[in-house]
């Protein structure tokens, strides 16, 4: 490969993908470092915090699509406070700066503001594709400058954010010119929308494939914009409350009969049940479904319609559908590979009968062949079911289960669900998702650490009896990356056995365990390439560091270290101190 | 916040277990996370994401209980004082329905786009009321309406 011009490497290097691989080119030796950091286009970094924006356009200066990730995964839940940090703005400002040529971003749980969206759609003349998950900090005025500066926009994806909704008219700001729109989600905005700016920006964009709207758009204005957009591929539906007279529900059925490419469907909050029937014509067609905010349709009329959609692939769904419902889908969905079941309700009013058990599990590993996600919610588990399920899908990836009740047992012999765990991760060995719940002892995790040889992610909350449950999995898992620990009785002994461990992973969060204030700060002396924050809600940083010896006793709220090679960042407000 | 480990249990049937007879009673000192005081204001159980937690308080509670799946409607021959009771949902359109019914009441059975005097004819009430001829909507669209049927003689319609 060293006879061969650079041109000739780097185009090789251009079929290459993926992160890690591009990643281990990079290893093999200088001249291929350069080539590589030279001709790489898309970067994702997992922890923002992890690097720098100007080291990281110094070394690729060619960056295209740049993916950074900013709080943990438990900001998902509540467990950190809004002013954590994770802030775009100054990854935005270098990039501007470095005229980089900049065409897609996309974050997750992020700080955006209006400011760093004005400052986007000015400095990035080819910005194609905006997307924004789980993200906060921006309104609707900073969409709209995005909506009118970036000429050349295709995609704006916003999932799950919270903004701030102005009820201005950014949809308006959308230029007369712009013709390039593919995809297009504000299904989390709250507000009001210009319908009539709507249906015109849709009419405009022929490629739009993806359209998602939000909970104001109702069911008259849902039947023009697929009348003027039947060649969509995704469609989020928005909410209606009442039941449709006879008319309307028939030209919406009319409008959906002629979107013959529709392959995915999601929304439905708040909705009546006769508008789901209204999908009927194309459900067979249907291989993505998402029914989680559906909370009102109940479950015979889930069943009647999934009955229809033997294509699906993948199903998010409320548990109201019952393991009768799992079972009409294991029966139907031959295809699914991704399922997900979310709690419907959650202070345990209703019925128990409506939820979902161990048979709905077992039923859909039995009768799915393909499936390799599961996100599973429900009040009651055991070991049998869990063994079973790893006999019939030994080829999970991702592995969640959700016990409702903390430290619930096997219902029927009250004992701990080590074992029904233990034959998941044996069975599966190509697993690199799980979350665990239950009744677990130390002894789950000994089977962890045994068998799960590629899992990546872990989480873990009110599980294990001692430190030896967290050290058997930091000792065993050679590949684990984010470790995410809740209200555990792990302390010190597991958090300092090993510490460069740390090095190998991405990060480690730990709430309501045992660890001590005197634990992190050991920790921090003795890894000073790692930022250990803790976080406390009711103290501020100068308490913290005037702590007397006694003090150090104290048990740690919440810890998050990660990896850096920046140090400790500037930006932490007063509630996070970093040791 | 402690959670109080100790279950009771009564005796159960290893074969057959069952959700509604749960052997694992809780001790009293158990708290759900989500209903203690201080989770409750925390609102960090179960992990689900804001905008779905969001979707389930804001919902109304179903007073339905009703979640089999079958569509038990009366229906009754135009003369016949006795009726019969029929599960719309075993059946997968018009076509299945009427040959259905016609076997049923031994008589040929039309739905009402094809009248004539020799058939009899199809109609159902609807939620409003109102008593309708059977075809015109689609099959879905008549499972949520329908409440009873009724097979009339041809002159009527």
């Amino acid at each position: 490969m060293n006879y061969f011009p650079d041109e000739v490497i780097e185009h090789i290097f251009d079929f290459i993908a993926s992160h890690k691989d591009r990643n281990s080119i990079s290893l093999v030796s200088k001249s291929w470092h350069k080539i590589e950091r030279c001709s790489r286009k898309r970067v994702f970094i997992g922890n923002c915090y992890a690097i720098n924006p100007e080291r990281l356009i110094e070394r690729f200066p060619s960056l295209r699509s740049l993916t950074l990730k900013g709080k943990p995964h438990f900001a998902d839940f509540n467990l950190v406070p809004h002013e954590w940090g994770g802030f775009v703005h100054p990854w935005i400002v270098a990039l501007a700066k470095a005229r980089v040529g900049l065409e897609e971003l996309r974050l997750k749980r992020m700080v955006v503001s209006d400011e760093s969206l004005e400052l986007l759609s000015r400095s990035f003349a080819s910005f194609k594709s905006l997307v924004l998950v789980s993200c906060e900090g921006f309104t609707t005025d900073g969409l709209a400058s995005v909506a009118a500066n970036c000429r050349h926009l295709c995609e704006l994806d916003l999932q799950e954010n919270e903004i701030e909704d102005h009820r201005g008219q950014w949809l308006n700001c959308f230029p007369e010119s712009s013709t390039a729109l593919t995809s297009l989600n504000f299904s989390c905005l709250k507000g009001e929308t210009n319908l009539a700016a709507l249906e015109r920006l849709v009419a405009r964009s022929p490629n739009l494939e993806s359209l998602k709207v939000n909970r104001a758009v109702p069911l008259d204005a849902l039947t023009r914009l697929l009348s003027c957009a039947p060649q969509l591929v995704d469609l989020g539906v928005g909410s209606y409350e009442n039941e449709p007279d006879q008319e309307s529900f028939v030209k919406l059925m009319d409008a959906i009969k002629k979107c013959t490419s529709l392959r995915s469907l999601s929304g439905f909050s708040e909705v009546a049940p006769l508008c789901l029937t209204a999908f009927y014509p194309i459900c067979q067609n249907l291989t993505s479904l998402n029914l989680s905010y559906a909370a009102e349709i109940q479950g015979n009329h889930l069943i009647r319609f999934i009955q229809f959609c033997k294509r699906l692939q993948r199903l998010w769904i409320l548990d109201s559908i019952g393991d009768k419902g799992l079972e009409v889908v294991a029966s139907t969905c031959k295809e699914l590979q991704e399922l997900r079941v979310f709690p419907s309700d959650l202070h345990d009013e209703e019925d128990n009968d409506t939820a979902v058990t161990e048979i709905g599990l077992v039923a859909i590993s039995a009768g799915c062949p393909k499936l390799h996600s599961i996100l599973y919610f429900c009040k009651q588990m055991t070991n049998a079911a869990l063994i079973t399920v790893a006999k019939n899908c030994p080829n999970f990836i991702r592995f969640r289960l959700c016990i409702l009740e903390p430290n619930k047992p096997d219902h029927t012999t009250s004992q701990s669900l080590d074992e029904g765990f233990g034959a998941i991760v044996q069975a599966c060995k190509g697993l690199r998702r799980l979350s665990v719940s239950g009744l677990l002892t130390d002894k789950v995790f000994l089977y962890i650490g045994m068998y799960a040889e590629q899992l990546e992610m872990l989480s873990i909350a009110f599980a294990g009896d001692t430190d030896k449950g967290m050290l058997y999995v930091l000792n065993g898992c050679k590949k684990m990356r984010k470790l995410e620990i809740r209200d555990s009785p792990f302390g010190n002994a597991a958090l300092l056995a090993d510490v460069d461990k740390y090095r190998t992973m991405r990060s480690l969060w730990m709430s309501s365990c045992e660890v001590t204030l005197g634990g992190c700060k050991r920790l921090a002396r003795n890894a000073p390439w790692l930022n250990v924050e803790i976080i406390n809600e009711n103290e501020n940083n100068d308490l913290m560091m005037e702590r007397n010896e006694e003090d150090e006793r104290e048990k740690v709220d919440r810890l998050y270290l990660y990896r850096t090679v920046v140090g400790a960042r500037k930006d932490a407000p007063p509630c996070v101190t970093i040791l | 916040m402690e959670i109080c480990n100790s279950y009771s249990s009564s005796s159960v049937d290893s074969t057959n277990p069952s959700p509604s007879e749960s052997s694992v009673n809780l001790s009293l000192s158990l708290t759900f996370p989500s209903t203690s005081p201080q989770r409750a204001r925390k609102q960090d159980w179960p992990p689900i994401k804001p905008r779905l937690r969001d979707t389930l308080k804001g919902r109304r509670r179903l007073l339905q209980r009703d979640y089999d799946t079958c569509l038990f409607v009366k229906v009754y021959m135009e003369g016949v004082p006795i009726g019969r009771k029929l599960d719309l949902s075993t059946f997968s359109g018009y076509e299945s329905l009427l040959e259905n019914l016609s076997h049923m009441f031994n008589t040929s059975i039309i739905c009402g786009n094809h009248r004539d005097r020799k058939h009899h004819v199809l109609t159902y009430q609807d939620t409003d009321g109102d008593w309708m001829m059977v075809g015109d909507i689609p099959w879905e669209m008549f499972l949520e309406t329908v409440r009873r049927l009724k097979i009339t003689k041809p002159e009527r319609c």
